[in-house]
């Protein structure tokens, strides 16, 4: 960690706060490497060294906000002068306060969130790392033909907070993923597949496995062809899982219930899931990808549970939509960079798993789709929760299956869908893609699916 | 370079030098900066109001297949020559390549901004929100929700390298977002407008963004009526303009030299081959004044082309960025194009379009017993190896003999971009280019056109919650 970072953000603080005006400026600084390879050869390699500063400044309820990446005296005055004047452009709200708290009681330490090996590894060594991804997706079998975006990216971020209220604090971040579609072919049918892994630890990452369920995932479904339109259970692996509870949480913040922008707007504390639901946000969840100490604006992480056997019971809120509501922050204020302002958003989002196998809860099912791969997420709609995503995957018949499916969609709507979840398995598994989200398989009953 | 010198040429050519040290084919820098503002309103008030500055560079070295790149936020010539070291240690030669004199590339493209962005206070544009604001939800009690999202940018950027090349270009980018949502009792519709392009303030002058929002607000009152879709495979009529984002999804990507090369694209291999209905015509063109994915030079410095990618059905080209044509042995068609400095650049799109056909757009629509009608798509993703799609709908239609009747709502289009080019009957001679909010999203996000006439799709599946 770079103190003269956090002593920076403290510096522009003490210059832009004073008399009715709040500050509370942001550092970021990361490293960053990016490999591409493609048969067997690297095609891409990226290091980059970065950082950024954002500055945010309320007076008397007006907000303005200033970023730079450029750090030298003058860019520095004018981000200052910036965020002062554009406050004045804004419109007064009353709600609009930074938080109080002078520092986090989590420890990043504690959190284990930082591989302090990873600057020391070599570019060499995650080239071939990379290599063995694709080596194993391409000879897992002759119809594995080639691999798309087979990727490795790590990052190194540190963050240095401090406000005109006294927080001052700084944590440091490790993370790591690899990725790749494989493509299978046969004499007619072309399909791909993806497979994908993550750590914190450079070490943690399995990069066989990365690769063979790329191809397996594309080999199951050569062949497939679409079904009948009908009504049917549907099954969600953990990728499609992720991604419906990603635009769940939408809908679960008190920014969406607010501003009328959630299909779950006045449910708090209604009955809104089957029995056995629960869905959790862990900040301060061990080894999670976003577990920090405190989130973008400097309230401590903390572990919510939104939804308790299909009861809503809490709603993920920052500093300003909890001083709407009367209520405190859950640590919820998250920043995607130095560029944008804190809005809540999940840390570590998850659906509490069962104990039963998957292969069990897949044989209870009497006739339905697995899904295992989706398209489209722009048919998922946190406002008034329509659900309808494209779809590929496996067919089910009396707890077998049966036969691939591709180019269908499936449809419902996602009130319905929480109170038809029929069961989960064991398998909780976290898909970063867009955020840290972790679901185990599920099984969802009265959906449509659309065919020929 | 205008007014800043950020880089100056001469510490440019010492840095493409020392990215070359271990004999690297061809070495590159891009600069660039980046200022942009942007003011947003909910609940009617103008919540957040901000100014950001980005600027850095980028160094690349090319050495038999691989490129390899490291970028600096840093433009001092220690950082820079840092970031180049680091950039040509995947280089594994003795000699240094040879760097020759810089030749300031020519384009005859103007993009000009009669009305800068500074010319309007901050305050200014907040009250034109807050005008907006007001506009929609007068228009109908049942509006429940504005959100307008106002955002501009100027972007600079300089690309030299070791070849001699050095061009320069600037994108002013606006934006003008409306959201706006209608509620009865616990059902709610949200209805998505805007304008935009490549241009300064004029915009505002060309297009009237109060006929927008009151514009997105009947439209998110009358979907409260709409209609669960029906699910199935049915003809599609698909309205001129946005329209053509389908394309762009569908067909567009596989026409990437990326997806191409690696194999992975349906198109490859199929040159010269009919991939299409005769009647399709489908271009990329980045010279388009005005348009939000035009440039003068792409981000690999060549200038900007149009490139016809379909001709009457047949499979002309692809689009290719320096990258994939060095390695493929021929010209790049300009379409190399990166987020910013911290990326590579990669095959893209720019602005996409089908050509005007020569049907009535009226007799389109009455050649339909029943069918969807789509208003207004929303977002999608197609697969670039098989060439599946799945599109949603946010305003639809439903056709019945002819004529539009009730709205529907949750519909989703899902199949097969060259099923469909294949199955085209008919093809209006409306083209129209769209609003000018497309934004493309392939790991990095780019400002995009897209463009189309009136077209009819025989069968297409819906994919609805209502059984057929």
């Amino acid at each position: 960690m770079d103190e003269d970072y956090l002593k920076l953000a403290e510096d522009l603080v003490a210059r832009a706060s004073g008399g009715d005006v709040e500050a509370e400026a942001v550092v970021t600084h990361g490293q960053s490497t990016m490999i591409r390879v493609s048969a067997g050869e690297v095609r891409e390699m990226s290091r980059a060294v970065s950082r950024g500063l954002g500055l945010r400044v309320i007076k008397s309820g007006r907000m303005g906000y200033a970023y730079t990446s450029d750090f030298a005296a003058p860019a520095l005055e004018s981000t200052v002068r910036a965020a002062l004047a554009l406050a004045d452009s804004a419109d007064r709200d009353e709600y609009r306060t930074l938080p109080r708290h002078k520092h986090s009681p989590v420890s990043a330490e504690d959190l284990k969130i930082y591989d302090d090996g990873l600057s020391g590894r070599s570019v060499d060594g995650k080239v071939g790392l990379l290599l063995e991804v694709e080596r194993v997706a391409l000879g897992y079998d002759p119809r594995v033909v080639a691999t798309l975006y087979c990727s490795y990216h790590d990052e190194l971020s540190r963050v240095y907070l401090a406000n005109s209220h006294g927080f001052c604090g700084s944590y440091e971040r490790t993370g790591i993923v690899a990725y790749l579609r494989a493509v299978a072919r046969d004499e007619s049918e072309q399909a791909s597949g993806m497979g994908l892994g993550w750590s914190v630890f450079y070490e943690d990452l399995d990069p066989p496995e990365i690769g063979a369920e790329a191809a397996r995932r594309a080999l199951e479904l050569l062949g497939g062809t679409p079904v009948r339109t009908q009504q049917a259970e549907v099954v969600l692996d953990p990728f499609a899982g992720t991604e419906l509870l990603s635009f769940l949480a939408e809908a679960l913040t008190g920014e969406a219930t607010q501003r009328g922008r959630s299909f779950l707007m006045g449910k708090l504390g209604e009955k809104i899931a089957a029995e056995g639901v629960c869905l959790i946000d862990d900040g301060r969840l061990v080894g999670g990808l976003a577990s920090a100490p405190f989130d973008g604006e400097g309230v401590p992480s903390s572990r919510t549970r939104l939804i308790a056997n299909g009861r809503l019971e809490g709603l993920l809120y920052d500093t300003y939509t909890a001083n709407v509501e009367g209520t405190t922050s859950t640590g919820n204020g998250q920043r995607g960079s130095h560029r944008t302002l804190p809005h809540p958003a999940p840390t570590n989002l998850y659906l509490e798993p069962s104990s039963t196998p998957v292969a069990e809860l897949i044989g209870g099912v009497e006739k339905g789709l697995y899904v295992t791969s989706t398209m489209n997420t722009g048919g998922i709609n946190p406002i008034n929760g329509d659900y309808s995503v494209g779809a590929s995957g496996l067919w089910v018949e009396n707890g077998e299956i049966v036969r691939p499916v591709t180019e269908v969609t499936v449809a419902g709507n996602m009130l319905e869908m929480l109170a038809n979840v029929q069961g989960t398995a064991d398998d909780l598994r976290f898909i970063p893609l867009a955020a840290s989200v972790g679901a185990p398989t599920m099984v969802i009953g009265g959906m449509t699916i659309g065919g020929n | 370079m205008t007014e800043v010198e950020l880089v100056p040429e001469e510490s440019a050519r010492r840095v493409l030098s020392e990215a070359v040290k271990n004999g690297g084919d061809l070495s590159e820098i891009y600069i660039e900066d980046r200022q942009s503002t942007t003011l947003s309103l909910e609940d009617s008030k103008v919540e957040e109001a901000v100014r950001g500055l980005d600027r850095g560079a980028g160094i690349r070295v090319f050495y038999g297949g691989l490129a390899t790149y490291a970028h600096s936020d840093d433009l001092s010539e220690a950082s820079l020559l840092t970031a180049a070291r680091e950039a040509a240690s995947a280089a594994r030669g003795t000699n240094r390549s040879q760097v020759l004199a810089f030749t300031h590339a020519h384009s005859d493209l103007v993009f000009t901004s009669q009305r800068p962005f500074d010319e309007v206070s901050d305050r200014a544009k907040g009250e034109l929100l807050r005008d907006l604001d007001r506009e929609a939800r007068v228009y109908d009690p049942r509006v429940s929700q504005v959100q307008v999202l106002y955002g501009e940018y100027r972007r600079r950027v300089w690309i030299g390298n070791s070849e001699g090349l050095w061009a320069e270009d600037e994108r002013n980018i606006l934006r003008l977002i409306l959201v706006v949502m209608a509620r009865r009792q616990d059902l709610v519709q949200e209805s998505i407008r805007g304008i935009g392009g490549q241009m300064g303030l004029e915009l505002l002058d060309q297009v009237d963004p109060v006929a927008e929002v009151r514009d997105a607000a009947a439209s998110a009152v009358r979907m409260l009526d709409a209609e669960p879709a029906p699910a199935g495979p049915m003809p599609v009529v698909m309205n001129h303009g946005w329209g053509g984002v389908l394309f762009h999804e569908a067909c567009g990507h596989a026409l990437e030299a990326d997806a191409v090369m690696q194999g992975g694209s349906i198109f490859a291999g199929r040159l010269g081959e009919r991939v299409a209905s005769p009647l399709i015509t489908l271009v990329d063109d980045a010279t388009l004044p005005g348009r939000r994915g035009s440039f003068r030079f792409d981000d690999d410095g060549r200038p900007s082309q149009r490139t016809v990618l379909i001709e009457q059905g047949v499979l002309r080209e692809y689009m290719w960025d320096l990258a994939q044509a060095r390695s493929a042995g021929r010209q790049s068609t300009g379409n190399g194009r990166r987020e910013s400095f911290r990326y590579l650049p990669m095959p893209r799109m720019t602005n996409t379009l089908i050509e005007a056909g020569e049907s009535d757009p009226d007799d389109i629509l009455r050649s339909v017993k029943r069918g969807l009608y789509v208003k207004m798509l929303g977002g999608g993703q197609a697969d670039t190896a098989r060439g599946d799609f799945v599109f949603s709908v946010n305003e639809g239609y439903l056709i019945e003999d002819g004529r539009l009747t009730a709205p529907v709502r949750g519909a989703n289009l899902i199949g097969n971009g060259p099923e469909i080019l294949r199955e085209i009957t008919m093809v209006g001679n409306d083209l129209e280019l769209d609003k000018g909010l497309g934004m493309c999203g392939k790991g990095q996000q780019v400002p995009v056109g897209v463009g189309q006439p009136t077209l009819l799709i025989p069968s297409i599946t819906v994919g609805g919650t209502k059984g057929h």
